[in-house]
């Protein structure tokens, strides 16, 4: 009985831990993000400019190509971990280049930012030249009341 | 034998009795789809999202039934569960199946320790489930609106701006479930005559169909229908009662949780405050008219009640306004049969209970007189 006992408890703890499993595997899964794809110059740790390319066609895994010109950002939003990114463009010697890389997003980040000149520039290294965590710029927005010296009539006197 | 001779028109007068009311909603329909307007395929693609969206919750109420704790109106119960499991995955944005699975997971726990509860209170409670379990969900709804309005975003975290109140915590009215819209019923459709079938989600009610079918056979299942027949009886069979039926409860909550998520990834709006109130409400109707009773209910009275009912849903505003030039009639007019069926249909099984007792005995009586 204390044998029977023991292997119940066992079959419904390992019950358990696969649910537990299968809720943890479903997170990485269907978790989304948004990947911000940005065609904009940027200065390298190096020194060195990365130039905005003048038109390049980004797709991040399966979904729609985007076209970005110079100083352009979109958006791509996908789910699940790891992912794969196609850089399309023509260099200066008018040759078609096809890049391919593949970048896992950090587990808990809800946006990234990968910027293409970094990526076209720094072919070989890490993701971790080009995508970054995106932080969103805050706008501090005053307290009306704060605001001293605002006229919010400004008829008042002639009525 | 000769007094227990049932002649034809007899026989027929039990079958009208038996399904007064189906048979009054058919009547109902087949009145109102004319007044409509509406088209056939309209109306069958409109059941069909209406099958499709209420048949799981409405099946979670046939386990309790089995085991004689009549209507659970304790469902709600469950529906809070999905509803917190789909909060949290709005949180996360988890999206599509994997967010529907992940809230399931979430809503299971919950759902289990508020059936656990729920069947402890009906277990003191015997002969008055009904009642009990629809208090039990108000009383419910009142932590769950405490928990969410100010648990929430305060003391659980949730870092979503997009759920939480302005105020820096409570959850808003409203959660937009774009993630998971229809993510179960787009994952696998057929297309026939113009009318689009969400196949994933048949397949899943009828899987849920199977189980119970199955669930009916196996040790528990006897168990429980044992103890709706006759739990005094039960006891002395060796059965635990009590246990049995919080069980059921269990089953019915946990079922209910799945059951408001599927209903939910079909509308694509998570009301937080009020989606699940009204629920109960409509499953337990949606299934008395489909011909069930109290004390016994199947399959077959599911689907026939999400069809007339839901049908009397579709046709009734429509309806309304073309024969009295206001919809608002057909809006009132459905709600007041919602809970007028319940009422009928509670009155019609005491009056059948009484009836068969007095056919019972008639019986009796006659059998005794021919043994003389």
């Amino acid at each position: 009985m204390k044998l029977r006992c023991g292997k119940k408890l066992l079959i419904r703890l390992v019950a358990i831990v696969v649910v537990i499993l299968v809720g943890v595997m479903m997170y990485f899964i269907g978790r989304e993000h948004t990947v911000l794809l940005d065609n904009k110059t940027v200065t390298l740790a190096s020194g060195t400019e990365a130039k905005a390319l003048k038109l390049v066609t980004v797709q991040v895994d399966r979904t729609e190509a985007l076209e970005l010109a110079a100083r352009d950002r979109d958006k791509s939003v996908v789910t699940n971990q790891s992912h794969k990114i196609t850089v399309s463009y023509t260099d200066a010697n008018w040759n078609e280049v096809t890049i391919t890389k593949k970048f896992k997003i950090p587990v808990g980040e809800d946006m990234v930012i990968i910027s293409i000149p970094t990526l076209v520039a720094n072919q070989d290294a890490g993701q971790d030249i080009w995508l970054t965590k995106y932080v969103a710029p805050k706008v501090e927005i005053k307290n009306p009341q704060d605001e001293k010296g605002v006229i919010t009539d400004e008829f008042s006197f002639s009525i | 034998m000769s007094a227990l001779k049932i002649t034809k028109g007899e026989s027929i007068k039990r079958f009208v009795a038996n399904n007064l009311v189906p048979l009054l909603f058919l009547l109902i329909c087949i009145f109102g789809i004319p007044l409509s307007g509406y088209s056939a395929n309209y109306l069958i693609s409109e059941v069909i999202v209406r099958i499709s969206r209420n048949a799981f919750l409405i099946i979670s109420l046939l386990i309790p039934i089995m085991a004689g704790m009549g209507l659970n109106f304790g469902m709600t119960l469950g529906a809070m569960a999905g509803q917190i499991g789909l909060i949290y995955i709005s949180d996360w944005g988890v999206v599509g199946i994997p967010g529907m699975v992940l809230a399931a997971i979430i809503s299971t726990p919950i759902s289990i320790l508020l059936g656990w509860w729920c069947g402890k209170i009906l277990n003191m409670a015997k002969g008055r489930e009904m009642v009990t379990s629809y208090i039990i969900g108000f009383f419910m709804n009142g932590i769950y609106q405490l928990v969410v309005l100010y648990g929430m975003g305060s003391l659980i975290p949730v870092r979503s701006p997009s759920l939480v109140l302005p105020r820096g915590y409570g959850i808003r009215n409203t959660v937009n479930l774009a993630g998971i819209r229809k993510s179960l019923d787009s994952l696998l459709t057929i297309k026939l005559f113009g009318i689009t079938f969400p196949i994933a989600t048949v397949a899943i009610i009828a899987l849920l169909c199977f189980f119970i079918l199955w669930f009916k056979k196996t040790k528990l299942g006897q168990d429980m229908r044992a103890v709706g027949q006759d739990m005094e009886v039960a006891r002395a069979a060796g059965i635990q009662v009590e246990r049995t039926r919080i069980v059921s409860i269990i089953i019915s909550t946990v079922l209910a949780g799945y059951g408001m998520i599927i209903y939910l990834q079909n509308i694509g709006t998570l009301n937080t405050y009020n989606s699940h109130s009204q629920i109960g409400m409509f499953s337990v109707a949606a299934l008395l008219v489909g011909g069930a009773s109290v004390a016994k209910a199947n399959i077959r009275n599911v689907f026939l009640g999400v069809i007339l009912f839901h049908l009397m849903f579709i046709i009734s505003p429509m309806a309304g306004k073309n024969l009295i030039g206001q919809a608002q009639l057909g809006e009132y007019f459905r709600v007041f049969v919602s809970y007028g069926v319940i009422t009928v249909s509670l009155v019609l099984y005491e009056i059948r209970k009484k009836r068969e007792q007095g056919y019972e005995g008639a019986r009796l009586a006659a059998e005794q007189k021919e043994s003389k």
